[in-house]
């Protein structure tokens, strides 16, 4: 909306401070509830639980970074709940049932994130169907996939995962926890190619306007497939972290992900002077929606409460920062 | 969007003619070609109790997408910087929930409990309507956020617990028919007639579309955005306040989480709208007849007894068909 106001046409004269303000109001409206929570509970504000808030965001942050990509690209990715799940289940089921070494279970759960990105990309790039409804058929069929393959939906135990594997959610290097890394080297390679890379470019172009990145000579194709795979390799990454974690796989658990991913990546998108979809400003919608589920749970609301406020709060920073934002640019 | 529709150069050979009507009506053919499997299948598909649970179904999908499309025409298709309104089935299980507790536990007349339900989703609607125009987010956030607040005050409301209700009213909608249509199809023909007439019929209708196609041109051609945007949301507003008297008719009563699938399916019947409209753009026929397709396949895959575990993935691969063959035709145009 806003960027139509502001990106074409005339550029309104800001100052350094005013766009420093714009870029930033929603990280003032995410410090105003850190300090609200750290006054309303005495444990909020703990190295342990701060870490918890961290660690508990890794699987979210995975996800939602494989939507950034998408989103960039102009797409949509309903279906990375799909991929989450097969991550996190060919991880198990290749141990538990073929006896599979860890690291072998592992290129399973990556394989099976592949398996639903290249589903994703024959649809939209071959056929042509747009992307919302080519990975909301994807997201039904992965759905059935899981159900039929466990029997109706039952969980699918491997307490006695190898230790290795267990690492992976378990380990620290340096006393930082193995999947915060995980984590963070794929946030990294995450923001070297979308923001600091020729290839960022090119799919945030296509992302603005596809028919001129094709006009220009960039293989929109290429680019779409190679987006959607990805996008399904990362979150089956986060698959393969929860397995790790809990060591038990419940169909259909990564749809709990999905909104709260979608959410991430436009908070994030609200925050560029664009509205663009953008590594650093997903981080930050992760790290919000991972402060405000903790925060309301160590004031020990009701359950209910805590649903609405969960969306209140959201809505009433988004707005307060968007306001600040768009009047600071103004001024 | 922009596109006109050109006519295809003449092809004098029957093939060809035969094969570009099987492009042009490919999604419809595919469509009526499962229905008639179906049928074959089973011998209760098409039979008057099977056509009529599945309308009935179908209405209060049917009536959110209607919101849905009004505010995705004034916004553009676009899935990430476009119109789309989320929330619309949110405001229906809140109007539906206030409804319910009107009526069985405050006691209120019908007339009084609806007003308020009315009041609640169009505060939705007003709320999206500001977010999105005056204040500047997405619409796919803001309606994302409300969605959220608004299912969590729902919540609050009826402490997560199902209501039943057995207002004559609400029976009357549920059990009643004229000329052998249930009434709460009815309320799916009528508002889908007033909602056609409303966006498709009149000026502001137009308005709205041309808005929704590219604002650079509307703006220019003197088409305020803004009103028309924010109008559409208000709009959306107003469907789920009629979605939520299907709702409570087809529950019996307002159950917690009746939104969860509600959303899917509002998505579903109006982008797969799409696939039935001539330009591949949402049209709220399509989205009507959308809402039906999804009712209808949802019902007949479990009338064939196929497995519980199958029918979501095979309700897939038949959308992605009916999808694939729609994006097959507006490529060979």
């Amino acid at each position: 909306m806003s960027s139509a106001n502001v990106g074409i046409g005339q550029r309104p004269s800001v100052g350094r401070l005013g766009r420093l303000l714009a870029r930033f109001a929603f990280i003032g409206a995410f410090a105003i509830l850190i300090a609200i929570f750290a006054f309303a509970s005495p444990n909020f504000l703990t190295p342990g639980n701060l870490s918890n808030v961290v660690e508990g965001s890794v699987v979210l942050l995975l996800v939602a970074l494989a939507m950034t990509l998408v989103v960039a690209s102009g797409g949509i990715d309903l279906s990375v709940a799909v991929a989450l799940d097969f991550g996190a289940w060919f991880s198990l089921a290749a141990m538990l049932n073929f006896d599979a070494p860890w690291p072998l279970a592992i290129l399973a759960g990556l394989a099976g994130g592949a398996v639903v990105g290249s589903l994703n990309s024959f649809l939209i790039v071959r056929l042509g169907v747009t992307p919302f409804l080519a990975t909301l058929g994807t997201l039904f069929i992965g759905r059935s996939v899981q159900q039929i393959g466990t029997g109706g939906g039952g969980n699918v135990n491997f307490r006695a995962a190898p230790d290795d594997f267990r690492w992976f959610a378990q380990g620290e290097v340096f006393g930082i926890p193995v999947d915060v890394l995980v984590g963070a080297v794929v946030l990294v390679i995450y923001f070297i190619i979308l923001e600091r890379s020729v290839y960022g470019v090119r799919i945030h172009a296509m992302g603005m306007q596809d028919a001129a990145a094709r006009v220009a000579g960039l293989r929109t194709n290429r680019y779409r497939v190679a987006v959607y795979v990805a996008a399904g390799i990362t979150a089956a990454v986060g698959g393969v972290l929860l397995s790790a974690g809990l060591r038990i796989f419940t169909p259909l658990a990564g749809f709990a992900y999905l909104l709260n991913a979608i959410a991430a990546v436009f908070i994030g998108a609200s925050m560029h002077p664009r509205q663009r979809p953008n590594v650093p400003g997903t981080l930050v919608g992760v790290l919000f929606l991972g402060v405000l589920a903790n925060g309301l749970d160590l004031i020990g609301l009701d359950f209910n409460l805590k649903a609405a406020l969960q969306g209140i709060v959201l809505v009433i920073a988004l707005a307060s920062a968007a306001v600040v934002s768009r009047l600071s640019r103004e001024a | 969007m922009t596109s006109a529709a050109t006519i295809p150069d003449s092809a004098p050979r029957p093939w060809a003619r035969v094969r570009q009507f099987l492009i042009r009506r490919g999604p419809l053919l595919v469509f009526a070609l499962l229905l008639a499997y179906l049928a074959w299948q089973s011998p209760v598909f098409l039979g008057a109790w099977n056509i009529q649970a599945s309308l009935t179904q179908a209405a209060p999908i049917a009536i959110c997408a209607f919101g849905l499309v009004a505010v995705v025409m004034g916004g553009g298709d676009d899935v990430v910087a476009g119109g789309i309104d989320l929330s619309v089935p949110a405001g229906a299980a809140l109007a539906t929930a206030i409804l319910s507790d009107q009526l069985t536990n405050a006691g209120a007349s019908f007339g009084w409990a609806m007003l308020l339900a009315a009041g609640a989703a169009l505060t939705v609607g007003v709320v999206n309507a500001i977010l999105v125009t005056r204040i500047g987010l997405t619409s796919l956030l803001a309606t994302l956020a409300t969605l959220t607040s608004v299912v969590g005050i729902t919540r609050v409301l009826t402490s997560n617990r199902r209501i039943n209700v057995d207002d004559p009213v609400v029976l009357m909608v549920r059990d009643g028919q004229v000329l052998g249509i249930p009434n709460s199809v009815w309320l799916m023909l009528v508002a889908g007639a007033a909602f056609t007439f409303l966006m498709h019929q009149t000026a502001f209708g137009m308005r709205v579309q041309a808005v929704g196609g590219n604002r650079e041109a509307a703006t220019t051609s003197g088409i305020r955005p803004r009103p028309h945007i924010a109008m559409t949301f208000i709009i959306a507003g107003a469907a789920a306040a009629v979605a939520s008297l299907a709702l409570v008719a087809r529950g019996s009563g307002s159950s917690p989480g009746v939104e969860d699938l509600l959303v899917v399916d509002m998505l579903l019947a109006g982008f797969l709208g799409a696939a039935f409209s001539p330009r591949n753009v949402v049209t709220i026929p399509g989205a009507m007849l959308g809402a039906i397709f999804v009712a209808l396949l949802s019902n007949g895959l479990i009338l064939i007894q196929v497995d519980n575990s199958w029918i979501l993935g095979l309700k897939g691969v038949l959308i992605l068909i009916v999808v694939s063959a729609a994006a097959l035709q507006s490529r060979t145009r």
